[in-house]
């Protein structure tokens, strides 16, 4: 796996945030950044259901592969050099089930939380 | 000779002994799991591996050299393997605490090896046709 998609919700501040976090940091596999249910997305992947990727975050390997919501999240994480190791540890049966609930949380509030990021990611920087 | 020479002499002897067998240790089986982290380059990890016994004989020599001075009067031979025991058990504990600082390393660089082949770590929802790979 060389490049993973990730089709973000581009009306949400704290995905922008996020994507440029994403952007910033070393990176095992590349990420290729394209808005959810945009013309593009629709092009590279005609098959696929674009209205359940607006509600949630949706990444796509490059042999097609469809990771979405708290999975996505875990790929993006496994797809950069400083965090490969924490999606791994995030992903073991103990840890996975409480690591999805986090995320669910997180997505479903995404409008709301994106005063809240914004202070959180730029600490993170 | 008086005692307090004598203690040096024994204490130089036992400490750089004791540096020897500890880095040819380190030299012999430390080697196993750096051709592991290079994924068997050998002349690769030969090379890491005498840096690493390079630097741990000047780490520990330098401390056995500069810890020699005793620094108090030694009046009998009682005195004197008091002496020489609590300077040879500091070298002791330095060289326990350098051995198991060289094993964090190796066990680091190879989890850390590990991680570039790491597969996904969950598996994927679906599959879906990918057309062309237009976006740079």
């Amino acid at each position: 796996m060389r490049e993973l998609t990730v089709l973000y919700d581009p009306q949400c501040g704290l995905c922008r945030r996020a994507q440029a976090w994403l952007i910033s940091k070393p990176k095992y596999v590349e990420l290729a950044f394209v808005p959810a249910s945009s013309d593009e997305a629709r092009s590279r992947y005609p098959q696929l259901n674009h209205d359940l990727t607006l509600n949630d975050l949706t990444v796509i390997s490059d042999q097609g592969a469809v990771y979405s919501g708290p999975k996505a999240w875990l790929m993006c994480l496994w797809a950069l050099r400083e965090y490969r190791e924490w999606s791994l540890r995030l992903s073991t049966p103990e840890l996975l089930p409480t690591a999805k609930r986090v995320i669910s949380m997180i997505s479903q509030n995404r409008y709301q939380l994106e005063g809240l990021g914004s202070v959180v990611l730029r600490g993170a920087k | 000779m008086n005692v307090i020479v004598a203690s040096y002499v024994f204490y130089l002897a036992i400490s750089v002994a004791l540096t020897v067998w500890v880095a040819r240790t380190l030299h012999k089986n430390g080697r196993i799991f750096l051709v592991d982290v290079f994924h068997g380059n050998e002349p690769l990890a030969d090379s890491v591996n005498h840096l690493l016994v390079v630097g741990f004989y000047l780490i520990n020599l330098g401390y056995v050299s500069l810890a020699l001075k005793l620094g108090y009067d030694v009046k009998n031979a009682q005195e004197g393997i008091e002496a020489l025991s609590w300077k040879v058990g500091m070298v002791l504990v330095v060289l326990g605490c350098m051995h198991f600082f060289n094993l964090f390393i190796f066990s680091r660089m190879r989890r850390r090896a590990s991680l570039v082949d790491a597969p996904p770590p969950v598996a994927p929802d679906a599959y879906t046709s990918v057309r062309g790979h237009s976006h740079a």
